[in-house]
């Protein structure tokens, strides 16, 4: 085989160290460098890239669940502010309906009252007036002015007599 | 010239050059090293000066590449293996660009001389020995007796530990070189059966011809995968002992 002709060895060899030599002082100074960081700066951009993403994401699930949670809140309160003018109404119907009941039974008392006055009155009055009446009667009777003490005194005890057998 | 497959493989000394009593002639092999290694800096040269955040067509290539070696060197020797980025790399830039070099017909595949290869694996061999008695001293010498043998076989593993341990710069050197020459040896006896066969059949060799070239650009890549692969695994070895046993042939 020609590959094993040692004439060559040396040769080959020796070129062989110093062009691995020139190469990797070559890629070792002016390529790998920045094959290199390039290679790590896309990484961290990347992942920079996909860290922010992840952040934004759970940002807009906080932000959602936040938006929800004061939505379910506001439902809550608008539910709550129903119930409460439901039951204030409510209490306002019966209160007026408790004032009315009272105002009722108030003017129905003033009216009775008023009636059972006049009544009174009434009585007072006929009682005045049957007593003149008795006294000039009696006066027409007797044909003569008794004085007016005993005048007083008969018609009281007539008016007596003539009420008590008016309340039998 | 046909009949001869290892033709393609002979060397004449272009320019006679002696250095001292040493003999750098220039040959065949030499000159297509130096294009090899010229190439293979332009490339990563302008790979590396262009620093698109959106890479063009090379600078993709030589990032592939270059986070492919680290990758490697990540998964076998872990962050501290960092150290020998510069020399992995360009073992693996080197012996790519030679292998590929070799597949343009009339070129010389300079991976396919056994000197070249068995340089690269004794190199890579002994850094992974004087990484490993620099880290572990005497310890290193444990890498002779596999974790978990029982104290009875350690007189029959040592000399089989030491067999392996040889076979290591060997095989690596013989892997690469044997699979470059039997390629193009192949692609020379088929493509010397299309020549003498004629158009009645020759087309069929030919036909393997073209498949089997294809077939070496594949090759060129996983050879030179294979040996900075291997490397990293032995120099792991040495950085972690008994740490990749099961990586280790």
């Amino acid at each position: 085989m020609p590959q094993f002709e040692s004439h060559f060895f040396s040769s080959l060899i020796f070129w062989e160290v110093v062009s691995f030599a020139i190469l990797f002082f070559v890629l070792y100074k002016f390529a790998f460098p920045g094959i290199l960081s390039m290679l790590e700066e896309r990484e961290k951009k990347i992942k920079d890239s996909l860290d922010q993403a992840e952040h934004h994401r759970s940002e807009a699930e906080r932000k959602f669940k936040e938006y929800e949670a004061k939505l379910n809140a506001a439902a809550k309160e608008a539910e709550g502010i129903l119930a409460a003018a439901k039951e204030r109404a409510q209490r306002l119907m019966e209160e007026n309906e408790q004032r009315m009941t009272v105002e009722a039974e108030r003017i129905k008392g003033d009216a009775t009252r008023e009636i059972d006055r006049e009544r009174r009155k009434a009585i007072q009055d006929i009682r005045a007036q049957t007593t003149d009446l008795a006294l000039l009667v009696a006066e027409k009777v007797v044909q003569r002015s008794l004085n007016e003490a005993d005048n007083r005194k008969f018609a009281d005890d007539a008016l007596e007599a003539l009420s008590k057998s008016y309340q039998q | 010239m046909e009949d001869n497959p290892l033709h393609p493989f002979e060397l004449h000394d272009w320019i006679p050059i002696a250095l001292g009593g040493l003999d750098i002639s220039i040959n065949k092999a030499v000159v297509f090293m130096w294009i090899a290694v010229s190439l293979a800096a332009v490339v990563m040269i302008m790979a590396g000066s262009s620093r698109k955040l959106v890479p063009g067509k090379l600078q993709n290539l030589a990032e592939i590449m270059v986070d492919f070696i680290r990758t490697m060197i990540m998964e076998t020797m872990g962050k501290e293996g960092m150290r020998f980025f510069p020399f992995i790399g360009t073992l693996f830039v080197f012996i790519l660009f030679c292998n590929l070099l070799g597949m343009i017909p009339g070129s010389y595949t300079v991976t396919s001389q056994i000197a070249v290869t068995a340089v690269f694996a004794f190199v890579v061999y002994g850094i992974s020995l004087v990484v490993g008695f620099m880290l572990h001293g005497v310890k290193f010498l444990g890498v002779l007796i596999p974790p978990g043998t029982p104290g009875w076989l350690v007189p029959l593993m040592i000399p089989i530990e030491i067999m392996s341990q040889l076979a290591r710069p060997i095989s690596l050197a013989v892997r690469l070189f044997a699979n470059m020459t039997a390629g193009h040896v192949l692609l020379g006896v088929l493509f010397g059966m299309a020549i003498s066969g004629g158009l009645l059949i020759g087309w069929l060799p030919f036909v393997f011809t073209v498949g089997i070239n294809v077939l070496e650009v594949g090759i060129a890549f996983i050879q030179a995968y294979i040996f900075t692969m291997l490397s990293c695994v032995y120099l792991g070895d040495a950085f972690h002992l008994h740490g990749h046993d099961d990586h280790a042939h």
